[in-house]
C-alpha cells in the first residue's frame, strides 16, 4: 500500500495554501515558514528553481570560503610566497585563513560530539557530523560579528535532521512509486520535459489505480482522472519536487541527499538572521544590545524580561514569587529562547513546538507602530516572537504550582530548568497560543501608551519587588480565567444536557438554569441596586473601582471589546460568566490564566464583597461574618476566606428562595458562632444537590475528554474541603456543620462512606436522598478522591506557611505568603465552585 | 595536513645568543605540530626554551657540541606517508656531499632526511627521497663559513604523497621564503 494516507483520495480539493500542501514533508514546510521558499508558488517549478538558487548560493560560499592552501598554489602558481606560507602572520593569507578555519571546527567539534548524546542514531554519525561542521563553520565565517556561540549547534541540528526525515519519507515513497522515479529523463530533451512528466503522469495513475484497486474503492477507479492536478496531492508533490530538471540536473530537486548541508544551511542562515525578521536568533546570542535598542541590554535579557512582563500580567503571583526568590528571568530564559527550547523537550516534540513557531510570520506585526525603540519589547512584535515568550510563559504556568512551593531561588532553577517528561507539548501549545494575542496585546498598548511605566516595565529587572510586596495585585483578566473554566464546563454541561434530552433543552431556554448557571450574576445583581440605596456596602463599591481601573489599565485600551462591556462590569465583578454569555469570542485572552491572580483580587475582595450582600440579606449573617472576619489568625483567615467565598451561594439562596433561605440562613449565624468555617457552603449544597448531581455527571464526562477540566473540578474539591484545610481546629466545626447539615435536610440517609472526609459521606448521602442512579455516587468518589489530594497539597502548603510563621512572626499577619496565596487561590476557587453550585440549583 | 618544523645549529650560548628577531616572530604555537632538531643545541635547557617549546612531539639528534648525550646519534620516524630520518651530519663525511648522504638515507630507509653541521640551507632531491639541510637557526657561524645566513625549514606533509618544502632565510635582514615541493611516488611508498 502507498504510504499516502487514503483521506487524501477522499479530499480531492487541492487547498491553495502552500503549507498543507506539504503535511507530510516538515521540512519544506519549514523552509517555506522560514521564507526560503515562496508561499504561494506559481507552480512546483518555482519552488524548484528557488531551491535551486538557495543551494548555488552556499555552494558559492563554501567554494570561497573554505581554504585549502594546498589546492589554491596549484592554481596559481607561485603567489607572493611572503604572505602566502605557512607561517604567515597575515591576516589575508590563505594560511591563516586555514587555520583560523582550523581553529573553529576545533571548537565546533567540541560541541558537536556531544549533540544529542542520546539520539546517537543519526547525529553522531560522520557525514551528518561534518555537514554539522561545515554549516557552522560557514556561518560564522560569513558572520564574523556574531562568531560561534555555544547553542547554535542545537539549533541547526533539528533543521538537519527534519531534512534527513524528510530524505527517508522520500525514498519510501519512491520505493512505493518505483516506476514514476525511474529514468525516463533519458533521452528526452529539455523542452519535451512537459511531454515526459506526462508520460510519467500516466504512469502514476496507473499505480494509483492498482493501488486502489486493491482496496477495493470502486470509485477512485471509476473517476477518470484527467490531469495531474486531481492526483493525491501528497505523491504529486513528492513526486514534482523529485524530478529532475536544470542544466545541471539534480539541482531542480527540492529534497535531495545531495544537498540536505545546503538546504539545512539556508534554513539556519534564516533562522538566524534574516534581515527582515523580528526574532532574529543571532541577536540573541550576542551579548551587545542590538541597534536601536533603548534599554542597552543586550537582546537576550530585554527578550527574558519582556517575558516576565507578560508573566506578571497573565499570573501577577507566580511572578512576583518568581522576583522575591530572586530568580532573574534571564537565568532559564536564556536557555529557553536561545535553543528555542530545544533543551526542554524532547527531539520530537521540540519538532511540533518548532512547527507552530515556524508557522507563525517573523514580521513587524504592527507597520505603523513599528518605532521599535519605544516598544522596549521588540520580540513581541511579530507574531513569533510573541508566540515564543507565549510559549515560555505557557511552560512557566505549567510549572506553577512546583514554582509556587520552592522556597529557594537554586530549587526554582531545579525545576524550571528540568521540566517534566510528561509534560504535553500540545497542551502547552494551545496555552502558548492563546496567551500570544495577550502578548501582543500588550505590545500594542504599550505602543499607544508609549509605555506605562508602572506597568510596562513591570517585568523589568529588579523592578518587580513591588508587585510581590503589594497586595493589591492587578489582577486583570482574572475573572476571565474563569469564564473559561466556566466555558469548559458549561460545554460539558451542554453535552451532558444534550443527552439527557429535551427537558434540560427547556430548562436552559426558560432561563431558571441561565439564570443559576450564572449566578454571579442573579447573585450581585441585586447588590448594586441594594448598595446603592443602602450605601452601607463599602465592599463591592471598592471592588468594581478596582476593577475599573484594572480594565483602565490594561484592557480597554487593549480590546475595545471588553470596554464596551465595562459598564456592566458592577455585575461583573463576580458575574465572570457574564463574559462568556456575552462574548464568548473572548477566552482567547482568558485561556491560561492562572488562580493565584484572582486569588489575590479576592483576598482582598472576596471579604468584602461576598458579605455586603449578607448585610442586607440578613443581619445574623453579617454578625456572624463580622465575628469571623475579627478573628485574623491565620487558620481563621483562611476559614474567613472560606467563608466570605460561601457568601455568595447563601444570599443567592436568599434571593431565589426566600423562604428556605430565610430558615438556612437562620441556621447559618448559629453555624457560623461555633466558628465553623465550612458550615455554611454545606447548607447551600444540600440544597442544591440536585444540581450538583447533573454538574457532577456533566462534569465526569467532561472530565474524561477534557484534561483542562480538571483544573475546575479540582479546584472545586479543594474548595469544599477548606474546612479541613484550615487546620486541626477547623475540622470538628466541620463536622458539625455536616451533622447540621444532614439534621436539616431532615432525610433518613445511611452514611455509606463515614470516613474521615466528610465530603465524601455527605455527598453520598445526598446522593441517596436524590434516588438517583448509582453513577453519580461513583462520580462522587472520583471527586472525592481528587478532594483528597487537594486537601493533601494545601495542607502541605499550610504547614510550610505556619513553619514560616513560626520564624517570621511578622508574617503571620500579612497574607503575602507563597503558600497562602496557592491557598487563597483554591478557596477562590471554591467560591466560585460555590457560586456555580448554587447557580445551577434547580 | 602536517606541519614539522626542522631546525638544527644552534649553538646557544657559545656562538649566538638568539634566533634574529624577524625569524622568531614567524614561530608562532598552534601551527607547528612536529619538531625535528638536527642536533648542536648546546646547553640541554635550550629544549625548553622557544622555539622547541613550540609544541608537544619534538626530535632530537645529537650533535657534537651537544650537552646531551643521551640523544640518539640518528632516529627514523614516520608522519603521514613519509619515513623521515634525522641526524646531525657531523659523522657522515665528507660533509656537505651528496652521495655520502644519499647512502645514509639509504641506510635509514628514509624518504627524507632531515640532517645539519653546514649551517647552509641546502635541499638535495635525488633517486626516491629529499635531503634538507635546514642551516643554522642562529646564522652560528662554523669552520666552513663565518657568515651563515640563518635559516629554518617547514615541512607541510600532506595527507597524500606530497611535501611541500618552505625555507626561512634571513638573507641581508629580510626573509626569504622558497618552497620545494616535493612527491613521493609509488614506487618509494615503504614496502613494509
Amino acid at each position: 500500500m502507498p504510504p499516502v494516507p487514503a483521506s487524501d483520495h477522499a479530499s480531492p480539493i487541492r487547498e491553495s495554501i502552500s503549507e498543507s500542501r506539504f503535511s507530510s514533508l516538515r521540512g519544506v514546510r519549514w523552509r517555506i515558514d522560514l521564507g526560503i521558499l515562496p508561499k504561494s508558488p506559481a507552480s512546483i517549478d518555482d519552488i524548484r528553481r528557488i531551491a535551486a538558487d538557495s543551494r548555488r548560493r552556499y555552494a558559492h560560499l563554501r567554494r570561497r570560503l573554505i581554504v585549502d592552501p594546498h589546492l589554491s598554489k596549484d592554481e596559481s602558481k607561485s603567489p607572493d610566497l611572503i604572505v602566502d606560507n605557512p607561517l604567515s602572520q597575515s591576516p589575508d593569507s590563505l594560511w591563516s585563513r586555514y587555520f583560523r578555519n582550523a581553529e573553529l571546527e576545533k571548537m565546533l567539534d567540541q560541541d558537536l560530539s556531544r549533540l544529542y548524546p542520546d539520539q546517537e542514531g543519526y547525529f553522531q554519525t560522520a557525514t551528518c557530523q561534518a555537514m554539522l561542521r561545515q554549516i557552522l563553520l560557514l556561518w560564522c565565517l560569513i558572520h564574523p560579528e556574531c562568531g560561534y556561540r555555544q547553542g547554535m549547534h542545537e539549533l541547526l541540528a533539528p533543521l538537519l535532521y527534519v531534512l534527513h526525515i524528510d530524505l527517508q519519507y522520500l525514498s519510501h515513497v519512491r520505493d512505493e512509486y518505483e516506476d514514476c522515479f525511474s529514468d525516463e529523463f533519458h533521452g528526452v530533451s529539455l523542452p519535451e520535459i512537459e511531454l515526459s512528466s506526462a508520460y510519467r503522469f500516466e504512469k502514476i495513475m496507473n499505480m494509483n489505480t492498482a493501488a486502489t484497486d486493491k482496496d477495493g474503492s470502486v470509485q477512485e477507479k471509476s473517476a477518470k482522472v484527467t490531469s495531474l492536478d486531481e492526483l493525491d496531492p501528497e505523491t504529486k508533490d513528492i513526486f514534482l519536487m523529485s524530478d529532475a530538471y536544470g542544466v545541471e540536473g539534480e539541482l531542480g530537486v527540492v529534497l535531495s541527499e545531495k544537498f540536505m548541508e545546503h538546504d539545512a544551511y539556508c534554513m539556519f542562515d534564516y533562522l538566524m538572521n534574516d534581515a527582515n525578521s523580528v526574532v532574529v536568533m543571532a541577536e540573541l546570542f550576542s551579548p551587545s544590545p542590538s541597534i536601536g535598542s533603548s534599554t542597552g541590554l543586550p537582546p537576550i535579557i530585554e527578550a527574558s524580561s519582556a517575558m516576565y512582563q507578560l508573566l506578571s500580567i497573565i499570573d501577577s503571583s507566580l511572578h512576583s514569587h518568581l522576583v522575591e526568590l530572586g530568580v532573574e528571568p534571564q537565568y532559564f530564559a536564556l536557555r529557553w529562547l536561545r535553543l528555542l527550547f530545544g533543551r526542554e523537550f524532547s527531539l520530537e516534540d521540540l519538532l511540533v513546538v518548532w512547527d507552530d513557531i515556524f508557522s507563525f510570520p517573523n514580521l513587524v506585526s504592527f507597520p505603523d507602530k513599528a518605532n521599535e525603540s519605544e516598544l522596549g519589547c521588540r520580540i513581541l512584535c511579530s507574531p513569533r516572537g510573541a508566540f515564543i515568550l507565549a510559549m515560555a510563559v505557557s511552560m512557566l504556568l505549567q510549572l506553577r504550582s512546583s514554582i509556587l512551593a520552592t522556597e529557594y531561588a537554586t530549587a526554582c532553577l531545579q525545576r524550571l530548568l528540568n521540566l517534566p517528561e510528561d509534560i504535553s507539548v500540545k497542551k502547552l501549545i494551545e496555552k502558548a497560543k492563546s496567551l500570544q494575542s495577550l502578548a501582543r496585546d500588550t505590545v500594542f498598548s504599550c505602543s499607544t501608551q508609549g509605555g506605562i511605566p508602572g506597568h510596562q516595565h513591570g517585568g523589568r529587572r529588579g523592578q518587580s519587588l513591588s508587585y510581590g510586596s503589594s497586595p493589591v495585585t492587578p489582577n486583570l483578566l482574572s475573572d476571565s480565567y474563569w469564564e473559561e473554566k466556566w466555558r469548559l464546563l458549561h460545554a460539558a454541561e451542554e453535552l451532558d444536557k444534550e443527552n439527557c434530552g429535551d427537558t434540560v433543552s427547556s430548562d436552559m431556554a426558560n432561563g431558571p438554569l441561565i439564570g443559576r448557571f450564572n449566578l454571579p450574576r442573579t447573585a450581585s445583581d441585586p447588590c448594586p441596586t441594594d448598595f446603592q440605596s443602602e450605601n452601607k456596602n463599602v465592599g463591592p463599591s471598592d471592588t468594581s473601582t478596582r476593577v475599573d481601573r484594572n480594565h483602565g489599565i490594561y484592557r480597554s485600551d487593549k480590546v475595545p471589546r471588553i470596554s464596551a462591556t465595562e459598564e456592566s462590569l458592577c455585575l461583573e465583578i463576580e458575574a465572570e460568566t457574564d463574559y462568556v454569555e456575552e462574548q464568548p469570542d473572548q477566552d482567547v485572552i482568558v485561556k491560561g490564566l492562572d488562580v493565584a491572580e484572582e486569588s489575590r483580587f479576592n483576598a482582598d475582595n472576596s471579604l468584602s464583597t461576598a458579605t455586603s450582600p449578607h448585610r442586607m440579606v440578613n443581619d445574623h449573617e453579617y454578625d456572624s461574618e463580622d465575628s469571623s472576619i475579627t478573628s485574623s489568625s491565620l487558620i481563621g483567615r483562611t476559614c474567613d476566606e472560606a467563608n466570605s467565598a460561601e457568601n455568595p451561594c447563601n444570599t443567592s439562596i436568599d434571593k431565589d428562595e426566600n423562604s428556605i433561605a430565610s430558615s438556612r440562613s437562620g441556621q447559618g449565624p448559629y453555624s457560623v458562632e461555633k466558628h465553623a468555617a465550612g458550615l455554611k457552603k454545606w447548607k447551600p449544597l444540600s440544597g442544591r444537590f440536585q444540581w450538583l448531581r447533573r454538574f457532577n455527571r456533566g462534569y465526569a464526562e467532561g472530565n474524561m475528554g477534557n484534561r483542562i477540566a480538571v483544573e475546575p473540578q479540582k479546584s472545586y474539591v479543594v474548595a469544599d474541603n477548606c474546612g479541613s484545610i484550615s487546620g486541626a481546629p477547623a475540622s470538628d466545626p466541620c463536622h458539625n456543620s455536616y451533622e447540621v447539615s444532614r439534621n436539616i435536610e431532615d432525610e433518613d440517609k445511611n452514611v455509606i462512606g463515614t470516613s474521615g472526609d466528610p465530603c465524601h459521606s455527605s455527598y453520598e448521602a445526598h446522593g441517596e436522598i436524590e434516588d438517583e442512579d448509582k453513577n453519580v455516587a461513583g462520580n462522587l468518589r472520583g471527586i472525592a478522591k481528587a478532594m483528597l489530594e487537594n486537601i493533601q497539597v494545601i495542607e502541605s502548603i499550610f504547614k510550610q506557611d505556619q513553619g514560616l510563621d513560626g520564624s517570621k512572626d511578622s508574617k503571620s499577619t500579612t497574607i503575602s505568603g507563597d503558600g497562602q496565596a496557592a491557598a487563597m487561590a483554591a478557596l477562590e476557587e471554591l467560591r466560585n465552585i460555590s457560586n456555580f453550585l448554587s447557580a445551577c440549583d434547580d | 595536513m602536517v606541519l614539522v618544523l626542522a631546525i638544527g645549529d644552534l649553538h646557544i650560548p657559545h656562538r649566538a645568543s638568539d634566533l634574529p628577531a624577524k625569524l622568531k616572530q614567524m614561530l608562532v604555537p598552534g601551527k607547528i605540530q612536529h619538531i625535528l632538531c638536527a642536533g648542536n643545541l648546546c646547553i640541554e635547557m635550550l629544549i625548553f626554551l622557544f622555539p622547541l617549546n613550540l609544541c608537544p612531539d619534538r626530535h632530537f639528534a645529537r650533535g657534537e657540541y651537544d650537552e646531551n648525550a643521551r640523544y640518539p646519534e640518528s632516529k627514523t620516524l614516520t608522519i603521514g606517508q613519509f619515513k623521515l630520518g634525522l641526524c646531525h651530519g657531523h659523522q657522515i663525511i665528507p660533509w656537505d656531499d651528496l652521495d655520502s648522504l644519499a647512502m645514509f638515507q639509504r641506510q635509514l630507509d628514509v624518504d627524507i632526511l632531515v640532517t645539519g653541521h653546514t649551517h647552509q640551507f641546502k635541499a638535495y632531491k635525488h633517486g626516491g627521497g629529499v635531503v634538507i639541510i635546514p642551516g643554522s637557526a642562529t646564522g652560528a657561524h662554523i669552520s666552513i663559513t663565518y657568515d651563515a645566513n640563518p635559516s629554518f625549514v617547514l615541512l607541510d606533509i600532506e595527507m597524500g604523497l606530497r611535501v611541500v618544502v618552505c625555507v626561512y632565510e634571513l638573507i641581508d635582514g629580510q626573509v626569504k621564503v622558497n618552497k620545494i615541493d616535493f612527491k613521493k611516488t609509488a614506487t618509494t611508498l615503504p614496502a613494509h
